[in-house]
């Protein structure tokens, strides 16, 4: 353990203020920017936390987000809330506990080895006298320590601490008993129910509502809310709601401007107009000439290519999208389940131009989110509804069918990926081509176009183009540049424009799709030499952390026998190359009926620091399942009218029925940075599938999903 | 659109209340009874998560009509404690802290305790079966199979 970097929220945050609140006796209130979507982030704080300051576990409490009240730390995303908001913490946590201890043992003039130290509190052994943490924080020297960027070998030697796992998950008992409230299930006095009147599709203007429904609405005390082309109703009765919205759909009427355009996507990806960018070792991308791919005629160098592609993936949370809004005395107050709640607050003031401190978001868990769902844009539309109707609570909920046809999906993409190998088995170039529509269409104070209902309130249907993000690992080409020793890499970033859905930032951007391509190809080359998929990936590391992960992983799965007829894959990765490694094993078996079947899955990773243990491996077990799912079932069906995939049934996920035995290894790093876990498995896991299926296939299958379809059509070909 | 009287009873307490014909099981649980546990996912029978117990048998209440549960005993995932005290298949899920976001995790609860109330020791093809149609997108799947495994071996 050499130094201790506090991370980027310390920056701005530097008091222990800022993160604890003792104002309660024995109980120690923490804050923190990030939301808790079941990643159990509250817990993962809480025990960071009580490692470091020796505060009980149970006396902890983690206080939900509230931009009044919270360190604004950014979007909950990226696999970053225990790299910054954990990192910030154990920062104060450091900071508290040295110059509480230096202080008590001034202020009861004793050495370090006459006391007891218990849930907060220091005793003298020998006097009995005490002073607890909530004591030191009514002191000025508490108000005064600004908790360091750096901790150095020094001080961090003052903190020895037990690495701890063993607790109980903040949330588990409300949650098992029902008692743990999400947005859905609030309920003010006098509040009213709404529910959204949706045109067909995105480009709709709306034309009339009929008059008799107009009457039986005000017969039965339900409101109609229309602002531009945006209706809503309402009801103090939240099933009154429901019944009418069936009835509102023959009874309100849109003019399509623009139809989705039902040609094949993949065509349009290659064809439409794009920005093509260079992408350079680090991840970042250049508005550079790119450079013409070579070819090879030496004898000794193979080379291969292949063009890999993914469909539009939905992020399609089992409770769909919901927020609770008011506009009391010129102000707002919205409950939301965003991962972007200041931004939400930005945005909501900037549409009603007003100071953003008339603007108060606070967080209400939802259902997992995993990327921008529909959570941005419900609370958005509350908002709207509630300045209609001052003094009242709106609580605004999607339908089943809002949230699959109107979310912002996980765009399609090409990976357009060439290589060559030599005899010695060393890959001497590699290029891939990333071809996507963008990932970050999040809603932003200059960007209230990216809501989605923004274009019905203002009836301008006009379409923006969005912008190629540079920085390093920035959407499209997440993981492009790939973490190994290749001799030369050729590197494109490909925005295309004009595709038909909506897209947005689903967990992983674009890594998935450039995970799943690259660790696929990779061992199509590595066969061409036959030479072992462990192998190729160990010869062009030398990142010890990363040649860990797969021996670990290599260790791991020859323990366990294959079973008959099972056949086996590998990939690795290391997320963003910067944070979590990651190494994935699959056994499965095809039916003659070329249905995918899990056996086993093996995930070794390396997550730095152990923050928690459960919480990594529910984040990676859980990761898995749902990357699995991507690559086995998924892809979002549309045709020139609407959205097909408007339920469960038209966007067939994973079930109970599919799931592998896991074998998890974590490897702790303790005194290293934490790097985050929630999206390093999806790649490697989309890759292990792919390349263990094409062993059992004895080809290789490059359409996702891996659908008896889509099989059956490459077998063919 | 005209109301009717019925009488409900959810977790041993019985109401009577004045509701639409048509309104599904799930509304009068949550509104009229304020029970939020059981949670709304799809309204289509096709998630699970608004899975409660009827008489003994799991049923989703998401399509099932209210009117037709009268003189019936409905049990929500609130209804589950005995004195207070966690159901054992609670127990399991709380010991293996079997849930992510929690959203399907009520549904589930119930249906893994209608089974095992019915069959102390099912066979793995049982629990696949009770799971059935049991979506979640968070994958908890790993940790609530443990949790389940758990209290067959027990
Ligand atoms: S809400 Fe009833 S099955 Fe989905
Ligand atoms: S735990 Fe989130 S949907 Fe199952």
């Amino acid at each position: 353990m050499n130094q201790f970097n506090s991370g980027p929220s310390v920056n701005t945050y530097n008091k222990l203020s800022h993160w604890f609140d003792f104002s309660n006796p024995g109980i120690l209130k923490v804050y923190s920017g990030k939301i808790d979507i079941g990643q159990h982030i509250s817990s993962t704080l809480a025990l960071i936390t009580s490692k470091i300051t020796e505060i009980k576990y149970d006396q902890i409490e983690i206080i939900k987000l509230s931009t009044d009240i919270s360190p604004n730390e950014g979007i909950t995303a990226s696999s970053l809330s225990v790299a910054n908001s954990g990192s910030a913490i154990k920062a104060a946590s450091i900071a508290l506990k040295i110059i509480f201890l230096n202080y008590a043992l001034e202020k009861l003039k004793i050495k370090n080895e006459d006391i007891l130290f218990e849930n907060g509190v220091i005793k003298d052994k020998n006097s009995n006298k005490t002073i607890s943490y909530w004591d030191f924080s009514k002191t000025d020297e508490f108000r005064e320590v600004i908790i360091p960027e750096i901790f150095d070998e020094n001080s961090l030697k003052k903190i020895n601490y037990e690495n701890n796992q063993k607790i109980e998950l903040k949330t588990i008992n409300e949650i098992i008993t029902g008692k743990y409230k999400y947005v859905h299930d609030i309920n003010f006095p006098k509040m009213l129910h709404s529910r959204i009147v949706r045109p067909p599709s995105y480009h709709c203007k709306l034309i009339k509502v009929n008059e008799d429904f107009k009457k039986r609405l005000v017969e039965n005390e339900i409101e109609l809310f229309v602002k531009g082309s945006f209706v809503a109703i309402l009801s103090l009765d939240e099933f009154l709601v429901i019944k009418f919205l069936e009835i509102a759909k023959n009874n309100i009427f849109w003019e399509e401007i623009q139809q989705l355009s039902n040609n094949n996507v993949f065509s349009s990806l290659e064809k439409h107009e794009k920005e093509s960018l260079l992408v350079k070792s680090g991840g970042e991308a250049f508005y550079e000439e790119i450079p013409e791919k070579k070819s090879f005629d030496d004898p000794k160098i193979e080379s291969l290519s292949t063009i890999f592609k993914k469909s539009y993936l939905m992020h399609g949370p089992i409770g769909p999208s919901a927020s609770c809004a008011i506009y009391n005395d010129k102000e707002f107050t919205v409950f939301s389940h965003s991962q972007s709640i200041f931004a939400l607050k930005h945005s909501i003031s900037k549409y009603f131009d007003i100071d953003s401190n008339l603007v108060t978001l606070k967080f209400m868990p939802g259902s997992g989110c995993y990327g921008h769902n529909g959570a941005d844009d419900v609370a958005f539309e509350a908002s709207v509804i509630a300045k209609g109707y001052p003094e009242r609570y709106i609580l605004l909920k999607w339908t089943r069918e809002d949230e699959h046809s109107w979310e912002p999906y996980g765009s399609a993409s090409l990976n357009k990926v060439f290589g060559a190998i030599n005899d010695d088995g060393e890959i001497v170039y590699w290029s891939n081509e990333a071809y996507s529509d963008t990932y970050l269409s999040r809603p932003s104070d200059i960007e209230l176009n990216n809501f989605i209902s923004f274009k019905f309130l203002t009836n301008n249907f006009v379409k923006t183009k969005s912008k190629p993000k540079t920085s390093a690992h920035m959407g499209i080409h997440r993981n492009l540049d790939p973490i190994y020793n290749f001799k030369e890499n050729r590197l494109v970033k490909n925005l295309v424009h004009d595709l038909p859905l909506r897209t947005s930032a689903l967990r992983t951007l674009g890594a998935f799709a450039n995970i799943t391509a690259s660790e696929s190809f990779l061992n199509d080359l590595a066969s061409i030499k036959n030479i072992d998929p462990f192998d190729i990936r160990i010869n062009h590391l030398d990142d010890e952390r990363a040649l860990a992960v797969l021996k670990s992983l290599k260790k791991e799965m020859d323990f366990f026998k294959p079973k008959e007829d099972s056949f086996r894959g590998i990939a690795f990765s290391r997320y963003k190359n910067s944070a979590a490694y990651c190494a994935v094993g699959v056994e499965l078996n095809v039916t003659d009926d070329l249905e995918i079947k899990l056996n086993h899955a093996w995930i070794s990773v390396d997550a730095g620091e152990i923050a928690y243990e459960d919480g990594i491996k529910a984040q990676v077990e859980g990761g898995f399942i749902q990357a699995a799912s991507w690559t086995l079932y998924e892809e979002v069906i549309f045709d020139s009218k609407e959205i097909i995939s408007k339920d469960w049934h038209s966007y067939k996920i994973i079930g109970f029925d599919n799931i592998p035995v896991f074998t998890t290894s974590i490897i702790d790093q303790k005194g290293c940075a934490y790097l985050g876990v929630g999206e390093v498995v999806a790649g490697p896991t989309g890759a292990a599938i792919s390349n263990a299926l094409c062993n059992a296939l004895g080809q290789r299958i490059k359409t996702l999903p891996f659908t008896k379809d889509n099989i059956t059509k490459e077998l063919l070909n | 659109m005209s109301k009717v009287e019925c009488e409900l009873n959810i977790n041993g307490l019985s109401k009577k209340i004045n509701i639409h014909n048509d309104k599904p099981l799930i509304y009068v649980i949550r509104d009229d009874f304020g029970l939020t546990g059981t949670k709304l996912g799809c309204g289509l029978e096709q998630c699970g998560s608004c899975a409660v117990i009827i008489d003994g048998e799991k049923k989703l209440s998401c399509n099932l009509l209210a009117i037709e549960c009268e003189k019936k005993e409905i049990i929500t995932v609130e209804g589950l404690q005995i004195e207070s005290e966690l159901n054992h298949v609670q127990e399991a899920f709380r010991k293996f802290n079997a849930a992510q976001c929690g959203y399907c995790t009520s549904g589930i609860i119930i249906s893994v305790t209608a089974l095992f109330d019915k069959n102390q020791n099912p066979s793995s093809q049982e629990v696949q079966n009770a799971l059935d149609g049991h979506l979640c997108r968070c994958g908890s799947h790993s940790v609530v199979l443990r949790a389940i495994d758990s209290l067959i071996e027990n």
